[in-house]
């Protein structure tokens, strides 16, 4: 583990927290001009720690102009920034954008990619990744809607523990944590696709404006972990069996068709500033590898919260929890071995301070 | 198939599509009319983003009004203007919907509740705060809808609509057609917070984004938005992102295009290919069905040319009428 030029990616979406959940639910809306200045943060951040270059993902919502006309000022001030270099590709303000540039986030060995958005953007990064096998580690900054999977913290101290793996001054070990995923397929395989939160089954059967937020459409809930303080669906299996991110296995939920034939009638808040009465019929654990076959004849998979997958009566369904599927940057860990191990101690004397001090201090 | 999946029925499906077909067959018969030199004034053409129109007229009724822009010709078919009486206008004839005096950014036909297509970029947001201003004192839960541009969203005129709208609590919609150009000018140079959302929410409007090309999408969105207007909610923003299939005007040599952009949007986000896409791998209707809609709706638009180029144009005389109105 030594010090090394360190790159890290960035892929911060222009679109999430844009759905009509604004209009359904009071839902926030994280500005554009908010997200350039958290990622202006990571920048800093990452920079003062030893992270000399970041590649990050274009885009044609607004980050990518708005951030190169700050980059430019902060230049004419003397801030110290690290090199920061689009990524060669076309955006199509798609979500293709985000598959595209993990891809060749990927390709360019970054150590870590620190992602902004919500459950969504942060499943599409995973998803890519996944195919690439690199085990690259993603650390999440919500600025999405329903934020079950990326964390709310402050984007300099997410930008301090990326740094920290980064440079090496923190061991995977140490600094990184496994993630469990569902899988979802249809009609073994032929279509597939990952949640990292919750896949859901809803009786609805098209996508249309893609959130879900109408709990009579809903028919089951399959969820990898289930935080009685996280909001969005994953909050029905929180608020009936808790299941933390890193325990075993993940909780599979049955709704019933209605209150009456209902054995728990359960209020959760199943989006920003709603919530509804949702009837239980059962609840069961979901160990690792197990495929779950969705009883329904017809209806979507929603994945994190989007309606993704329609599918037809005859279609079969199974969804799979895996375990160890990903890692993420363990912000809180890294911190506190930062700080347990002095790591970001230096000498006081500025003529005995040496310009590496960073990984002369590797644990 | 297990029914019908969609939030609309097979009749309100079909209608949808004629909407989009229709305006699309208008606009691409403009595109060669206007080549050859057989039409006055100037055209912008909507191809490619008729979804928006469609998706959001579906849920007004004729009390509903709506303020256009100068890419006005899908607004209008979609609020059911009379094509006949449209490429008449176009044509510059008599009998045209303003009996040939206005011209293709004139159109307008208040029995429909279309206030005009406008010339004058942002023009119609302070025109739309007025029509919502009366329908909020007429108390029957009609709405008005402003469509602008990304570009035309810089203008002051919008701006102060939208604070307008969210201090009166207006039943007022304003819909950003997000086409990636104001002309030749892309919107990274243009617009320096490129998200309408976060312009509403300068105002306190809520806003959401859509994919303008998918007209489950923009339907689903608009009609949430729509509701919330009518039941006394306010105002709200609804931005499509889309794509323009010919250029600025007709004559536009897109030099400002990037590398295969066009030949990309045509095969990849043509909103009446996705449609069609959708509702037939759905099983609710089949492209046999879709053909004759494909046929009337070139049908429609060939009797309406022919009938346009046979009109008589207007007369010295007709210079004098309809240039004041008596209350
Ligand atoms: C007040 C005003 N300024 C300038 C123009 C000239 N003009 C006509 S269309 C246009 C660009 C409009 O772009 P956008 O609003 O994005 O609409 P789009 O053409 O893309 O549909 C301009 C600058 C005008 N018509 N009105
Ligand atoms: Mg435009």
């Amino acid at each position: 583990m030594g010090e090394g030029p360190a790159t890290i990616g960035i892929i911060a979406n222009p679109v999430s927290a844009r759905d009509i959940r604004r209009v359904v639910a009071n839902a926030s809306n994280l500005q554009i001009a908010d997200r350039v200045n958290i990622v202006l943060r990571v920048l800093t951040a990452v920079h003062s720690l030893g992270v000399n270059r970041v590649l990050m993902m274009p885009d044609r919502g607004g980050i990518r102009a708005m951030l190169s006309r700050h980059l430019g000022r902060e230049r004419n001030l003397h801030h110290q920034f690290p090199a920061v270099e689009f990524l060669d590709m076309e955006p199509i303000s798609t979500v293709d954008d985000t598959f595209q540039a993990a891809r060749l986030l990927q390709a360019s060995g970054v150590a870590a990619i620190v992602v902004l958005g919500g459950d969504g953007t942060h499943r599409a990064v995973v998803r890519e990744l996944m195919n690439g096998d690199t085990g690259i580690p993603i650390a999440g900054l919500s600025t999405g809607t329903n934020n079950a999977f990326p964390e709310m913290r402050e984007s300099t101290l997410t930008g301090m523990a990326v740094a920290l793996h980064a440079t090496g001054m923190i061991a995977p070990e140490y600094a990184l944590a496994p993630n469990k995923l569902i899988e979802v397929s249809i009609n073994e395989g032929q279509r597939h696709d990952i949640a990292l939160v919750d896949a859901v089954i809803s009786h609805e059967r098209h996508i249309g404006a893609r959130a879900l937020w109408k709990t009579e459409s809903l028919h089951s809930l399959y969820l990898t972990f289930a935080d009685p303080e996280a909001i969005g669906l994953s909050a029905i299996g929180g608020m009936l069996q808790p299941v933390g991110r890193r325990d075993p296995g993940g909780l599979a939920v049955h709704l019933a068709d209605d209150g009456a034939s209902a054995g728990v009638l359960l209020r959760a808040p199943i989006a920003p500033g709603m919530l509804r009465d949702v009837p239980i019929a059962h609840w069961e654990p979901m160990p690792a590898g197990q495929a779950f076959t969705v009883p329904l004849q017809g209806g979507v998979v929603a994945l994190d919260g989007e309606r993704e997958m329609p599918f037809d009566a005859g279609d079969r369904v199974r969804v799979t929890l895996r375990e160890n599927a990903f890692s993420t940057v363990d912000v809180a860990r890294c911190l506190h071995t930062a700080a347990h191990m002095g790591l970001l101690r230096h000498p006081s004397q500025p003529h005995r301070r040496h310009p590496s001090w960073q990984a002369t201090r590797s644990p | 198939m297990a029914g019908n999946p969609f939030p609309l029925s097979k009749a309100e499906l079909l209608k949808a599509y004629r909407t989009m077909r229709t305006i699309r067959e208008f606009e691409e018969r403009l595109h060669v009319d206007f080549g050859r030199g057989d039409i006055p004034g100037f055209v912008h053409l909507y191809a490619g983003e008729e979804a928006a129109a469609a998706g959001i007229m579906i849920h007004l009724g004729d009390g509903d009004r709506i303020a256009s822009t100068h890419r006005g010709h899908g607004h209008c078919i979609a609020k059911g203007v009379d094509v006949g009486e449209m490429m008449l206008e176009i044509y510059g004839k008599k009998g045209g919907s303003c009996n040939g005096k206005g011209g293709s950014m004139h159109i307008a036909d208040l029995s429909k509740g279309m206030m005009g297509a406008n010339g004058i970029l942002g023009a119609g947001a302070p025109l739309v705060c007025g029509a919502a201003l009366a329908a909020k004192y007429r108390k029957k839960g009609e709405v008005a809808i402003s469509f602008v541009g990304d570009g035309a969203s810089n203008q002051g005129t919008f701006l102060e609509s939208l604070n307008l709208a969210a201090v009166w609590n207006l039943p007022a919609i304003f819909v950003v057609e997000n086409n990636g150009y104001a002309e030749s000018t892309s919107r990274d140079y243009g617009v320096a917070v490129d998200s309408y959302v976060d312009r509403a929410a300068g105002f306190g409007l809520p806003g959401i984004t859509v994919d303008g090309t998918d007209f489950f999408a923009v339907y689903e969105a608009a009609g949430e938005i729509i509701r919330r207007a009518r039941e006394g909610g306010g105002p709200s923003l609804l931005e499509c992102k889309m794509v323009r299939f010919h250029g600025h005007f007709e004559g536009d040599a897109q030099t400002y295009r990037g590398p295969g952009e066009l030949d990309d949007i045509r095969a990849n986000h043509d909103c009446l290919k996705k449609f069609a896409a959708q509702v037939t791998a759905a099983g609710v209707i089949s492209a046999d069905e879709l053909a004759p809609i494909d046929r009337e709706a070139l049908a429609v638009v060939e009797d309406a040319v022919a009938r346009a180029k046979a009109a008589p144009l207007p007369t010295v005389a007709d210079l004098t009428t309809d240039v004041y109105v008596s209350y």
